[in-house]
């Protein structure tokens, strides 16, 4: 069937094959059920409950709890009168981010169990699967789709923009709508008006396949703790492993060998947050016991011979120009942000620093909260954590040292919008 | 009522209120147009425009009261109010009573506007648009308060008044609106 390359590599850490979000090969129908088994019937009362007693959070990067959601576009459905929307969000936009199309490739048809559920839960006449697009997911996932018996709601595949904040739910209900896929201003949120203007259910593509799993195994299987997610794991330039594990396995378990010679982990994505790593951290920490929000997942080491600077200039650099530009907070602060810490990232004898480093922090304090979605709150949580984990080196930078003069950043920014050479002076 | 005093506070309230509600339009469309006014922060345009349109509404009133309480003319509190029902010039009184209402429209869905939303306050604030020409000419045909057109420097001010607004309108015809890009922010703050 391929034309499609998905050049993936993954790891799971899950014990059994019939709990596992992730088959070493991607599964036909057939396959599918031979497996995992088939659903049994539950009716739309009995899968919020489920979802509620399971514990079960959104895995798109916001953790919001999944019933809830779903109570909320069951209710304003049945106050509003409209027809309840369900979209799988799948297109995960950021750059260094790979779990959602791994699952995509891997396990389409645990994602469409858990579309069928989603839509009972909230009473839903149509779903729409929204997936990134350049990576032929649309025509892979519609043949699998072809596989399954008609479903009671109709699927449809739609492939989004490669852009960061394609994923966000108001830029996926105006894609969706027609419009372009930028978050817009809700002066009613989505689960109240959103596609077409009925109450929409936006839940990320894994926290859909949980819920395929948790229809089998029951909400005490996964509140357990025994059930896995997903991650993506970077180490230097090579490309992302994506890894099943529970939330408790080790830091060092997790990330593999490479990890050792890292000084430094971003855990979560571009909105995440830098913390410095330890050979102590690496045995004894897991994702769960970190104390920073997961978000969709991402832990990216960054090696002795990188500079965390370098690094996170490019990245503000990166999320400044993706952003929509329609909020002054973004348009205005994000730039500004980016400029200052590509001062910081270059090695050169400065007296300004304290400025730079007061204005950060300023510009960081006044955008947060203050646009439409959560773009800057999350540019401004990387900058910062940025400061805080590499103060060390803005410290070398300022009097002229770099510990990688000249290397150009590992992070991918994305081919929206390629990141130019940060200038290294001499 | 017969006295100079009232005629003479008619005149002045009626030119001012109109001074200000040149000044209002100035800053609303370059609020809307999203551009700054030379010397002044976006935000103070906004404040400033909201302000002055309370404080000519005051003036404004104080116009009106003025014109019934004046015994030199004729004017009936309705005629005020119901255009072209005065006993006295009903065309250009007429027309200061639709500015009137007008002004009452739009001030009134400015102060409800959380309560109506942004669509229909929307709408009706274009109204704006067409009560301030109105105003004008009510103005510049009754301004003497002799039965006369207005002349002499009250005549400058309000043409001083509708070239600002019609300054303030010309690009927004010619150029339009063109949306500053986080791109076009990076590459000016770069040092």
């Amino acid at each position: 069937m391929n034309t499609v390359t998905m050049p993936l590599r993954i790891r799971s850490l899950a014990t059994s094959a019939a709990r596992r979000l992730l088959p070493s090969e991607p599964l036909s129908h057939e396959a599918h059920r031979a497996i995992y088994g088939d659903l049994s019937y539950l009716d739309g009362r009995q899968i919020v409950v489920a979802a509620e007693l399971s514990g079960l959070c959104g895995q798109g990067g916001a953790a919001f709890p999944a019933h809830r959601k779903m109570t909320a576009v069951r209710e304003a459905a049945r106050r509003s009168g409209r027809r309840a929307v369900v979209v799988a969000n799948g297109s995960e936009g950021e750059p260094a981010s790979a779990k959602d199309k791994a699952l995509l490739w891997h396990a389409p048809h645990l994602v469409l169990d858990g579309m069928a559920l989603a839509a009972a839960a909230v009473g839903a006449d149509r779903a729409f699967l929204a997936v990134e697009s350049g990576h032929g997911l649309g025509r892979y996932l519609t043949a699998m789709s072809r596989q399954r018996p008609a479903p009671a709601v109709p699927v449809t595949i739609i492939e989004v923009p490669q852009r960061f904040l394609s994923g966000q739910e108001s830029a996926l209900v105006s894609f969706l709508d027609g419009g372009p896929a930028l978050p817009r201003y809700q002066a009613r949120p989505v689960f109240e008006r959103g596609v077409g203007g009925g109450p929409t259910l936006v839940q990320n593509v894994e926290t859909l396949a949980h819920l395929a799993l948790i229809a089998r195994h029951g909400p005490g299987w996964y509140r357990s703790g025994a059930a896995t997610s997903l991650f993506t794991v970077r180490e230097a330039d090579s490309a992302p492993t994506v890894v099943e594990a529970m939330p408790g396995t080790p830091l060092g378990v997790l990330t593999g060998a490479g990890a050792a010679t890292g000084q430094a982990l971003l855990v979560g994505g571009y909105h995440g947050t830098w913390l410095p790593l330890t050979a102590t951290a690496l045995e004894a920490a897991s994702p769960a016991t970190l104390g920073v929000p997961l978000g969709a997942g991402l832990l990216a080491v960054l090696p002795h011979d990188r500079c965390g600077l370098v690094e996170t200039a490019s990245v503000l650099r990166y999320l400044a120009l993706e952003s929509a530009g329609q909020c002054g907070p973004c348009l205005n602060g994000l730039p500004r942000m980016a400029a200052a810490f590509n001062e910081l990232a270059h090695p050169t004898p400065r007296s300004d620093l304290r400025r730079l480093r007061d204005d950060l922090s300023r510009w960081a304090g006044l955008i947060t909260g203050r646009g439409a979605c959560r773009h800057p709150d999350g540019s401004a949580r990387l900058a910062r954590s940025a400061l805080i984990a590499f103060a060390a080196e803005v410290d070398d930078h300022a009097r002229g040292r770099c510990r990688a003069p000249g290397r150009p950043p590992m992070l991918p920014t994305g081919p929206a919008s390629p990141a130019a050479p940060i200038e290294q002076g001499v | 009522m017969d006295s100079a005093v009232i005629w003479y506070a008619g005149q002045a309230t009626g030119i001012v209120s109109l001074t200000l509600f040149s000044a209002v339009m100035v800053l609303g469309i370059s609020v809307r147009r999203q551009v700054r006014i030379p010397g002044m922060p976006r935000l103070a345009a906004v404040a400033l425009h909201r302000s002055i349109s309370l404080l000519a509404v005051v003036f404004l009133a104080a116009h009106i009261l003025t014109a019934v309480v004046d015994s030199y003319v004729n004017i009936s509190p309705l005629a005020a109010v119901v255009p072209f029902t005065s006993a006295y010039d009903p065309l250009w009184v007429g027309l200061g009573a639709v500015a009137l209402d007008l002004i009452v429209a739009v001030t009134v869905t400015s102060l409800l506007r959380a309560r109506l939303g942004r669509r229909t306050w929307r709408a009706v604030h274009w109204l704006a648009y067409a009560c301030w020409p109105v105003a004008v000419v009510h103005g510049v045909t009754m301004g003497s308060g002799t039965g006369h057109p207005m002349s002499g420097w009250p005549l400058w001010l309000t043409i001083g008044g509708i070239a600002a607004v019609l300054i303030a309108l010309v690009p927004r015809v010619t150029t339009g609106r063109r949306a500053l890009t986080p791109a076009d922010v990076l590459a000016g703050v770069r040092r």
